[in-house]
């Protein structure tokens, strides 16, 4: 409950951010901020392909995420995850696997330090997360 | 120092491994692994460790149990005793004649060879000492087999005795295997049947070690055939991104024997029904 109210939240921000910003610029800069934004999406896009795809981070093994069917449970819930990773870089080295942001036992994978994903991959993922 | 399962997984594994040389206890061992499982569900009886997965989800315990009323595998069973019953006099030289008892009696640690010997490999051994052909280690025609010997020895019981040092260090070669980390994922047997057992990955339901021996062959709904307990391992490395050991090696031998005797008193009800 109290997730979905603060995902709501978000996407107003969001929403608001992007009425403010969008109109006052020049047309070049609007086309530079349409490209910015069709290659965000494409990303979001196969980063949420790379999560749910059973060959490749099938994260989906193990965390909740949403539209994702029969998920596992054996991590916890991906959900909120900018607002709680307002660090873009914190959610990235969790996910590549940095030394630091181990939890003992955890079966989480080292998805970069153990070549799984690419960084690439990995940032694509990263921009799909800060969708949830 | 002491070492068992529950020690060496809170200690963390390069610690407990460098420093363990000194007594392997596997009786206690079993105790704390049983006190472990006791505590992440204690209304599960241990007896009821032989259903694995079923003994988590009433649903799945529900529509298994509908399944065992017209049980998939009889075909197979009738297959496995006519190749069993082939060269009858064969197999009554190296397992003794009553065929309730054979299951039983394996995996075992041979005193003599200082090795461990699982059922479906002594299968082969025995073929082959007596000139015939050896079986595919985990085809069709020695699952059969297998099947046919558990479903003789339903209600027998596991007991894996380890009577020397030797037959120790290999319970204990097998329980390290179990709970190192392997294969690009980073995870180990234990991961997933130990402390994540009960929770799902995806849809699928993580099943406990103990009990793991007591029901294989598996009937694989997902494929309509049997499979051994070594097959099964094969898969399971797999799915880990790890380069599957090869069946009847001593890793995979280990860790049969390690399973068995922390299984020690389960009922023996193989085949199953698995997805
Ligand atoms: C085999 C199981 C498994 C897989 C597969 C897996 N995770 Fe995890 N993950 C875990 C576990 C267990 C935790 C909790 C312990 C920890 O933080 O390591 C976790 C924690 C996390 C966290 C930090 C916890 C949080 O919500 O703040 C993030 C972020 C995360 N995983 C992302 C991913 C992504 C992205 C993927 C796929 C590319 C993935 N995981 C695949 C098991 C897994
Ligand atoms: C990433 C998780 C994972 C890891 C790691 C893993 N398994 Fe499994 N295993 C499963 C799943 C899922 C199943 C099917 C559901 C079940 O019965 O547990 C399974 C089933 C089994 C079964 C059959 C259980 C039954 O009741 O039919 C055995 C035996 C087994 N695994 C042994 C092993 C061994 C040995 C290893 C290590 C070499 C291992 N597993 C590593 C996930 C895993």
């Amino acid at each position: 409950m109290v997730n979905f109210k603060v995902k709501q939240a978000l996407a107003a921000l969001t929403v608001s951010v992007a009425l403010f910003a969008a109109p006052v610029y020049a047309s070049d800069d609007a086309a530079k901020a349409a490209a910015a934004a069709a290659a965000l999406a494409k990303n979001i896009e196969e980063g949420k392909k790379l999560a749910f795809s059973r060959s490749e981070g099938n994260c989906l093994a193990c965390h909740m995420i949403q539209e994702g069917t029969s998920p596992g449970n054996i991590g916890p819930a991906l959900i909120a995850m900018k607002l709680r990773y307002p660090d873009r870089q914190k959610l990235f080295d969790k996910i590549w696997g940095v030394k630091e942001t181990q939890v003992p036992y955890s079966m989480m994978p080292l998805f970069g330090r153990n070549a799984i994903l690419s960084d690439d991959q990995i940032n694509k993922l990263v921009d799909y997360m800060y969708t949830l | 120092m002491k070492k068992t399962l529950l020690s060496a997984l809170a200690l963390g594994i390069a610690v407990s491994f460098s420093s363990q040389v000194a007594a392997v206890d596997p009786e206690q061992s079993r105790m704390d692994l049983i006190e472990y499982f006791k505590a992440k569900t204690p209304d599960r009886p241990i007896e009821d460790y032989i259903n694995g997965i079923y003994g988590y989800d009433e649903d799945r315990r529900m529509q298994w149990e509908a399944g065992e009323e017209f049980p998939p595998y009889l075909d197979a069973l009738d297959e496995g005793k006519a190749i069993y019953d082939k060269d009858l006099a064969t197999y009554q030289k190296c397992f003794g004649e009553d065929v309730t008892k054979v299951r039983a009696s394996f995996p075992r640690f041979n005193e003599e060879t200082k090795k461990v010997e699982v059922l479906e490999q002594m299968i082969n051994q025995c073929r082959k000492a007596a000139g015939l052909k050896e079986y595919r280690n985990t085809g069709q025609e020695m699952a059969k087999m297998s099947g046919y010997l558990a479903y003789e020895a339903r209600g027998e019981r596991i007991n894996v005795e380890l009577k020397s040092e030797e037959a120790k260090q290999a319970f204990a070669a097998g329980e390290r295997f179990y709970i190192e980390p392997r294969g690009q994922l980073g995870l180990a047997c234990a991961s997933c049947h130990v402390y994540n057992a009960s929770r799902k990955a995806r849809s699928d339901i993580l099943s406990p070690v103990i009990g793991h021996n007591s029901h294989f062959p598996a009937w694989r709904l997902n494929s309509s055939r049997l499979v051994t307990l070594q097959g099964r391992y094969t898969g399971c490395q797999k799915n880990m991104r790890a380069a599957p050991s090869p069946v009847f090696g001593d890793d995979y031998n280990n860790v049969e024997l390690f399973t068995a005797y922390m299984s020690n008193g389960l009922e023996i009800n193989g085949p199953s029904i698995r997805q």
